[in-house]
């Protein structure tokens, strides 16, 4: 796979800020390299990847940790959202289902008391997963320190978690951005 | 000036089409030999003869209505399958399934044209217009689209162009258009823009950061199927009932439309209308005075329907670090309907900007980005993403995304395939776009044929690049591993293998029975109207019902007893039943809103 960092000529570090990374793919486009075929859209992906931490925190560490794998179990906290996301997106699909078929203002206003409270229930769980995704972002110049010393397996384990909280987060945000639709 | 350097910007509009160039490094848009700058999207087949195009083939709308097609980009790049009764009801001319499983318009016995057909003539004339204004061949050209367009919608645009002897050079999305017509003049501003594009039959929200010259859109999202059209049929239907016309000839439906939609533009200045139609039938004339007031009651559901596409579109921007939207630009000729402001500043609480020519703006645009191409206008860089997530089909019917909707482009991700049996030769893939998870819910773009080389189960490894270029068009690219040679690989119209049974039974039978098939089809789905809106209207009266007016409450009583009697009535009367259908909404569209309204009170 390129690399990412080089595409966009940015250190390999996980710590970026995201202006830099901004700055750099700008630059490139008004470069006048625009149209140079392939090239631009490795640069958008290379900046996607970037953006995101979590792409950039697996992207980073396929780079210093090649024969690494990303902790599979997951912490108690985490099975507990876990439980709970469940339910509510269920119940959510069902809600959005109800309000597809529905062709008139009227029966899509009966669902409109269902849909305040699906809301509500989304933003709460955003509203954990943020946390608890910016705590392990949080350490990510602490990942890079214990990798100078040979050491990722830290890294590793938040990697693993951070893809759970991605994924649940996006799932939420889809159904948030649905009801935002209701 | 080479021909070869020049490129022509079009906008092929729903109701009307435009072309412009970029002159001493200013957009303009052309005017034909008469001076209007606005043609007509509208061909007619006259019964001898060459087709007719633009102003003369709009006048032959109330005589020959058959035969003479408006607000064809709707149809373009669609499978028939996809149409609505309603839709099929509601155009003048014939659609009919093709071989293939796509649209055609059935002019007569003899003769059928495809939606790309008709735009080809709309570019070819747009183009004549262009070569004479400017004196020079034209062969090239930036063409917009719909920002919310998928890839076939775009692929059939494509091939109207090249079909009147041009040659695409950008696809532009009309949203983005706008906003460089818009953004060249203010090139030292730095904001984030919002473009609200509501035209003839499609509506466009873009929000965009500008930056020194740097356009880049950042969410995208809209309706490809609602636009001012959708207004002037509702009111049609409404004059219809109010001057109980009944059943209407073509002639007379397509007569009603167009004084409805010119009682839509007049309403746009004036508060009470009187709408005309002299000798409609029989020497009979009827009119009816229509106010601003009831108007906006016809149309306020529709724009309504523009509100969470704009908050969906707010809510990715804000997402992306787009910041909060700070310019409100509104384009497209229905923006020009005072309630459609008035709702924005409501909703939004931004006030809009109008100081782009509601129809030119696009065109404009067309013409910057097509200077941009040839190197006449240099101050510019511009970027877009792609509007709808693209993705493959995979085990149980689930949609698997593979490039998520507001990826910038261009872009491109891989995938490997590998052989699931042994001497497997090779794996069809079909390719999805759009939000939903289920595969059958999403547009159906096409399938791909991935080939193997033969071996035993899993040693083939084929990696598939998936690329959407820069006028959001996909292409496929298959790697084969063990020889590293790449090659395109054909996106096959997902329309050839259409498995509904519905679909192909409509194309085996003779179009005489498709009056009475259509005739079922809007039965029932009437049918199930009905069945949604009584249990509706007992579940909200029990609500809310004492929050409502006694005139309210007999209104819907009256409205709920005319359905109940139609749907139980002794012949399946579709007519009859929508007409219910229609007169039950609109009794409860107080109840609905104050139902909502409850809704918000409690959270």
């Amino acid at each position: 796979m390129t690399n990412p960092f080089a595409i966009l000529g940015l250190p390999e570090s996980l710590v970026l800020d995201p202006v830099v990374i901004e700055t750099a793919w700008r630059d490139l486009h008004r470069d006048g390299r625009d149209h140079a075929g392939d090239t631009a859209s490795d640069r958008n992906v290379a900046r996607a990847i970037l953006t995101d931490p979590v792409d950039r925190l697996a992207c980073w560490l396929g780079r210093v940790d090649p024969d690494g794998e990303p902790e599979r179990g997951i912490s108690a906290n985490l099975m507990d959202l876990f439980a709970r996301i469940g339910p509510v997106l269920t119940t959510i699909d069902a809600l959005l289902t109800k309000h597809r078929k529905a062709t008139t203002a009227l029966a899509r206003a009966v669902l409109a008391k269902e849909a305040v409270a699906a809301q509500l229930a989304i933003q709460t769980l955003l509203q954990e997963i943020q946390p608890m995704k910016g705590a392990l972002t949080d350490r990510f110049a602490e990942f890079e320190e214990r990798a100078r010393s040979g050491d990722c397996r830290e890294a590793q384990r938040a990697l693993g978690e951070l893809k759970f909280l991605k994924r649940w987060e996006e799932q939420c945000r889809e159904r948030l951005l649905a009801l935002l639709g209701t | 000036m080479s021909e070869d350097d020049l490129i022509i910007g079009i906008d092929l509009g729903t109701t009307h089409s435009l072309v412009g160039v970029v002159d001493s490094g200013f957009p303009i848009v052309l005017a034909d030999e008469t001076g209007a700058r606005l043609l007509p999207s509208c061909v007619s087949w006259p019964l001898r003869g060459s087709p007719l195009i633009g102003t003369e083939a709009l006048r032959t709308r109330a005589l020959a209505p058959r035969r003479t097609v408006s607000s064809i980009k709707r149809f373009m790049g669609r499978p028939f399958a996809d149409l609505t009764a309603d839709e099929c009801a509601s155009t003048p001319y014939s659609l009919v399934p093709g071989p293939r499983g796509e649209i055609l318009i059935r002019i007569d016995e003899n003769t059928q044209v495809t939606p790309e057909d008709v735009s080809a003539l709309l570019l070819r004339r747009l183009c004549d217009i262009a070569e004479e204004a400017l004196e020079h061949p034209v062969r090239r050209a930036v063409v917009t689209v719909p920002a919310y367009f998928n890839h076939a919608q775009r692929e059939s645009t494509r091939k109207a162009a090249e079909m009147a002897g041009l040659t695409v050079e950008r696809l532009l999305n009309e949203p983005t258009a706008a906003a460089l017509a818009y953004g060249l003049d203010r090139l030292d501003e730095s904001s984030t823009v919002a473009v609200y594009d509501l035209g003839g039959g499609t509506f466009d929200l873009s929000v965009l950061q500008m930056r020194d010259g740097f356009f880049e859109v950042i969410a995208t999202a809209g309706d490809t199927r609602l636009g001012g059209d959708d207004i002037d049929l509702a009111l049609a239907r409404y004059l219809a009932d109010e001057l109980h016309l009944g059943e209407l000839t073509d002639s007379e439906a397509a007569v009603l439309l167009i004084r409805a939609r010119e009682a839509k533009e007049a309403l746009s200045g004036e508060d009470l209308v009187v709408v005309r139609l002299p000798f409609f039938r029989a020497g009979n004339s009827y009119e009816t005075e229509l106010s601003r007031e009831h108007f906006e009651r016809i149309a306020r559901p529709l724009i309504e329907r523009t509100a969470p596409i704009c908050r969906r579109a707010f809510a990715e921007a804000a997402e992306k670090g787009g910041g909060p939207v700070q310019r409100l630009l509104l384009v497209g000729g229905s923006t020009r309907i005072p309630l459609v402001r008035e709702t924005l500043r409501e909703w939004f609480h931004l006030e809009p900007d109008y100081s782009q020519h509601p129809d030119e703006a696009v065109a404009l645009g067309a013409a910057i980005q097509a200077g941009m191409l040839c190197g006449r206008i240099r101050q510019i860089l511009l970027v877009d993403v792609t509007p709808l997530s693209l993705g493959i089909e995979t085990f149980g019917g689930l949609m698997n995304v593979i490039i998520p909707r507001n990826s910038t482009i261009p872009v491109k991700a891989g995938e490997l395939f590998t052989n699931a049996v042994d001497r497997q030769p090779s794996m069809a893939i079909r390719i999805l776009q759009g939000e939903r998870e289920l595969a059958k819910d999403n547009w159906q773009i096409g399938e791909i044929v991935v080939p193997f080389t033969p071996g035993p189960k899993g040693s083939a490894r084929v990696g598939v690049q998936f690329s959407i270029n820069r006028d959001g068009l996909l292409e496929v690219l298959a790697r084969d591993t063990a020889t590293g040679t790449d090659h395109l690989l054909e996106i096959r119209d997902a329309a050839v293998d259409v498995e509904d049974a519905a679909v192909e039974r409509m194309i085996s039978e003779s179009v005489d029975f498709a009056f009475e098939d259509l005739n079922e089809r809007v039965w029932t789905e009437a049918r199930m109207k009905s069945e949604e809106l009584l249990p509706a209207v007992d579940e909200a009266l029990a609500a809310v019902g004492d929050r409502l007016l006694p005139e309210d409450h007999a209104a819907i009583a009256t409205a709920a007893e005319r359905v109940r009697a139609v749907l139980g009535g002794p012949i399946r009367d579709a007519r009859a039943l929508k007409a219910a259908n229609a007169s039950l909404d609109e009794a409860t569209q107080t109840l609905a809103a104050v139902l909502v309204e409850a809704a918000f009170e409690g959270s």
